[in-house]
């Protein structure tokens, strides 16, 4: 069977780094094409060459069998590939159906409402968001349905090869899922799909082969039914990937580090209290919105909150702002780096000693030579490659990017990290390091706080769960009753069946 | 043989573009093309005479540019209030003069007003204002006070007085303004490079939610920026006044520079160093440099006769020029990466 697309010994290199090295990469018609890596293995680049964003390499590239190259993204598209990038380029504003047409090349000139609306159905259709009015503005739908959207606009530039990068990065499971659906359904209906992830499960569960890259060297696609995680983690890392999580160890739970009290941020239903004792892990469970995360930025001085207090240290406070948190010991970091935890144009180095100027400067004044140890401590601590401490923080993948973000904290030497998402688009073996570094953070005797909406993550990693449900805090888990159904039950319908009929009233 | 020396001369190049010091020498480099131009076309141009002339003319833009270097730096923009700010300056400086109060106490009280000012302005920036509508709200404010001070009439003070030291004198040959504008440059890079308060401006200025979160709060950086580009301005309006020995509330709006208006020039001079306008990168040194720059094209016009209309355009396209080469170059040093 001849391939649709067809790249051979594909090599592209950016000064002295060398992202892609005699890459080959094949899809075929109507295939779901798993391309995975660690971070900075050259997913990116790869998926940049296909798409036209980049034509500086070497090698050969076919669509049909016939030589191509694309110097600008319109000729990809041209050629039948279209690419879903991360950050979604709707026009938040503007309707279903606007935004779908955006282009205008598709639809009469002076098209009616109704004319593109009629004209968007199809697609929306296709990906699975009938119940959706085109009419409707798109900041009016949930993140999810306005990835489905970017999706649909793609579709009706009638691609053969779509490219789905990262498309549930951000997120929860009940939208991710109808990522997952509307895959299979355009895969069934003859569309090639190069799905590029970190979720290893998905990956599974809809792709037909795989596609490995390491440090830039692509392997033979493999099917996904002769794989299964462990040995496709294997193959990603080049070494056996031991324990993606750490060992547990013992809590002395006589006097909680952090009480939180009654916390009541201005996004949730109810205050929430929970405690978190020194050398303890506590996993705050919960689907987007359900409130972990609100109250993780509170106590962080981040979020507005109606009441509530913490003791920390016998001191009983509510931090009104970070910069009060960091003077009490505490750290938080968001779950959007490129918002709040990076300072992108700015050296790595400056980045990773960022909330502790003070400890390195006298009279004003910054001690360099104290700076550069810092930085340098915390990024061997956090295995950041210590031969780009010059470098912007906005070049570095994703992974070194979200270890620079949470590294930082350690140059405070804080008694409490607060952590939203410790791992969002994170590799597997970058994640494995964070979860290695926040246990070793708590087994020094300090306290981690942390929220996810990853399930593996939740009960890997915590000694103790609390659940959260729509704004409302459920119930707590201890070590000995975590697994992953007795967290999903009270993260998805903990007030019994009953719930799940309200829900699909609502 | 060649190969190698060719080699060398691509790493010494490419060693130059990633640095940061090699943005400065593109525009020493441009600098140089014009010195050639100038010395080739006009026949005064390489004098020092010239030469003093030029920095002279480039000191007091240049010294209120570096005062608005720092608010652009830490993500502030710009403050649209400069030369309000020195009119009411020079206004107040030669009132206090002219009743005898004598240069300290002159200087002293310019100062203080000028410090208020600052920080009434970078509250309201602080607390969330737009810099651009405050700060254009400030710029009428503080004119019609200087203007409703002075009747809108020239005030003048007689000579000898305290100021003519910073108007009129001069150490080793170098006008006395020359080197403050020197010492001034120098003082405001350390600052940036070596104080803990210079590194809040930047990383304030690379993203002011990060800088919060990691407890850097712009309330108090748009304070302390906003009193800096005013002192910078109080300053300048100071040490033009001692110059020419009187005040009026229109000085800096038709004295200065090819386009007459000083807050223009002043974030013209901004721009021509190449500092990015929405903060995070850049230096003073750029903005002195800029300042310097432009100075000697506006001298190189004045010298082969042209008249304000192509000069005005000249410093236009100075702008432009920069910022597509600083974008340019920046992208090649990204690309090293």
């Amino acid at each position: 069977m001849q391939a649709l697309l067809e790249l051979n010994s594909i090599s592209r290199s950016f000064g002295a780094i060398r992202a892609l090295e005699q890459a080959s990469f094949e899809i075929r018609e109507g295939e779901v094409m798993g391309l995975v890596g660690e971070n900075g293995a050259g997913k990116s680049t790869l998926v940049k060459i296909i798409s036209g964003f980049d034509d500086g390499y070497e090698g050969e590239y076919k669509v049909d069998g016939v030589q191509v190259r694309f110097p600008t993204p319109a000729r990809a598209e041209r050629s039948g590939i279209a690419i879903a990038q991360q950050e979604l380029s709707l026009i938040p504003a503007m309707s279903v159906a606007e935004n779908i047409f955006l282009a205008g090349d598709r639809v009469p000139l002076a098209a009616t409402k109704m004319e593109l609306a009629r004209r968007a159905k199809p697609y929306i259709e296709q990906v699975g968001i009938e119940s959706v009015d085109p009419g409707l503005a798109v900041n009016r739908l949930s993140v999810g349905e306005q990835q489905l959207v970017e999706v649909a606009r793609l579709l009706a530039r009638e691609p053969r090869v779509l490219i789905l990068d990262e498309p549930t990065a951000a997120l929860g499971e009940r939208d991710s899922a109808r990522i997952l659906a509307m895959v299979r359904k355009l895969a069934d209906g003859g569309k090639s799909i190069i799905y590029v992830s970190h979720r290893l499960d998905e990956i599974f569960k809809i792709c037909t082969r795989i596609t490995v890259l390491r440090d830039g060297h692509s392997q033979e696609p493999r099917k996904a039914s002769e794989l299964d995680v462990h040995s496709l983690v294997e193959s990603m890392l080049g070494r056996e990937l031991q324990n993606m999580f750490p060992q547990h160890t013992p809590v002395e739970r006589e006097r909680p580090l952090l009480d939180v009290r009654g916390v009541w941020p201005d996004s949730t239903v109810e205050p929430f209290s929970f405690v978190v004792h020194p050398g303890e892990i506590l996993g705050l469970a919960g689907q987007l919105g359900s409130g972990s995360g609100d109250v993780l930025a509170a106590i962080g001085g981040v979020g507005e909150t109606r009441e509530g207090t913490v003791e920390l240290n016998g001191r009983n406070f509510m931090p009104r702002s970070p910069k009060e948190a960091i003077a009490a010991g505490i750290a938080y970091c968001s779950d959007d780096r490129k918002l709040d935890g990076l300072f992108l144009g700015r050296p790595v180095r400056e980045n990773l000693t960022s909330p502790a100027i003070g400890r390195f400067s006298s009279y004003g004044l910054l001690g360099r030579v104290a700076e550069r140890a810092l930085a340098l401590s915390n990024a061997e601590k956090f295995t950041v490659d210590i031969a780009r401490m010059g470098t912007e923080a906005g070049l570095l993948s994703g992974g070194n990017q979200q270890k620079v973000a949470l590294g930082k904290w350690l140059a405070i030497e804080p008694q409490v990290i607060l952590v939203n998402e410790p791992t969002r688009g994170v590799d597997v073996g970058a994640r494995a390091e964070i979860y290695r570094k926040l246990r070793e953070f708590a087994d020094a005797g300090g306290a981690v706080v942390f929220a996810s909406t990853d399930i593996q993550e939740i009960t890997g990693l915590s000694d103790r769960i609390v659940t959260f449900y729509r704004g409302m805090q459920i119930g707590e888990i201890g070590l000995e009753d975590i697994n992953a159904a007795s967290v999903l039950e009270q993260i998805t319908h903990p007030f019994g069946p009953a719930s799940d009929i309200q829900e699909a009233a609502a | 043989m060649i190969a190698a020396a060719r080699n060398a001369a691509t790493n010494f190049v490419d060693r130059l573009v990633r640095d940061y010091s090699g943005l400065v020498v593109c525009l020493i480099a441009v600098f140089l093309a014009v010195f050639i131009a100038g010395m080739v076309t006009a026949p005064n141009f390489l004098t020092i005479f010239n030469f003093k002339t030029i920095i002279r003319d480039a000191a007091l833009v240049g010294i209120m540019a570096i005062g608005l270097t720092f608010v652009t730096l830490s993500g502030n923009f710009f403050l649209l209030s400069m030369k309000e700010t020195a009119a009411l300056s020079i206004i107040c400086f030669a009132t206090s003069m002219a009743a005898g109060y004598g240069f300290e106490i002159s200087f002293l009280l310019t100062m203080v007003i000028a410090i208020a000012v600052g920080a009434a302005q970078g509250a309201l920036i602080g607390l969330g204002g737009n810099p651009i509508i405050v700060t254009l709200g400030a710029a009428g404010l503080l004119f019609g006070l200087g203007s409703w001070w002075s009747d809108n009439l020239v005030v003048s003070f007689r000579r000898p007085h305290g100021a003519e030291w910073l108007g009129t004198g001069s150490f080793l040959g170098l006008p006395n303004i020359t080197i403050a504008f020197i010492l001034i440059a120098i003082a405001a890079e350390l600052a940036l490079r070596h104080t803990a308060f210079g590194r809040q401006v930047y990383l304030i200025g690379a993203n002011r939610a990060a800088g919060r979160a990691t407890g850097h709060e712009n309330f108090a950086m748009a304070i302390k920026v906003c009193i800096i580009a005013s002192v910078c301005s109080a300053f300048v309006a100071i040490a033009f006044s001692a110059q020419v020995s009187s005040a009026h509330v229109n000085y800096f709006s038709s004295e200065f520079g090819s386009s007459g208006d000083m807050t223009i020039m002043v974030i013209a001079t901004v721009m021509v160093g190449g500092n990015s306008i929405m903060g995070g990168y850049g230096s003073t040194l750029r903005s002195s440099l800029g300042a310097i720059f432009i100075s000697t094209v506006d001298n190189m016009m004045v010298l082969h006769g042209f008249n304000s209309g192509p000069r005005v355009l000249a410093v236009g396209l100075m702008i432009v020029f920069s910022i597509i080469v600083f974008a340019l170059v920046r992208r090649g040093a990204r690309a090293q990466e």
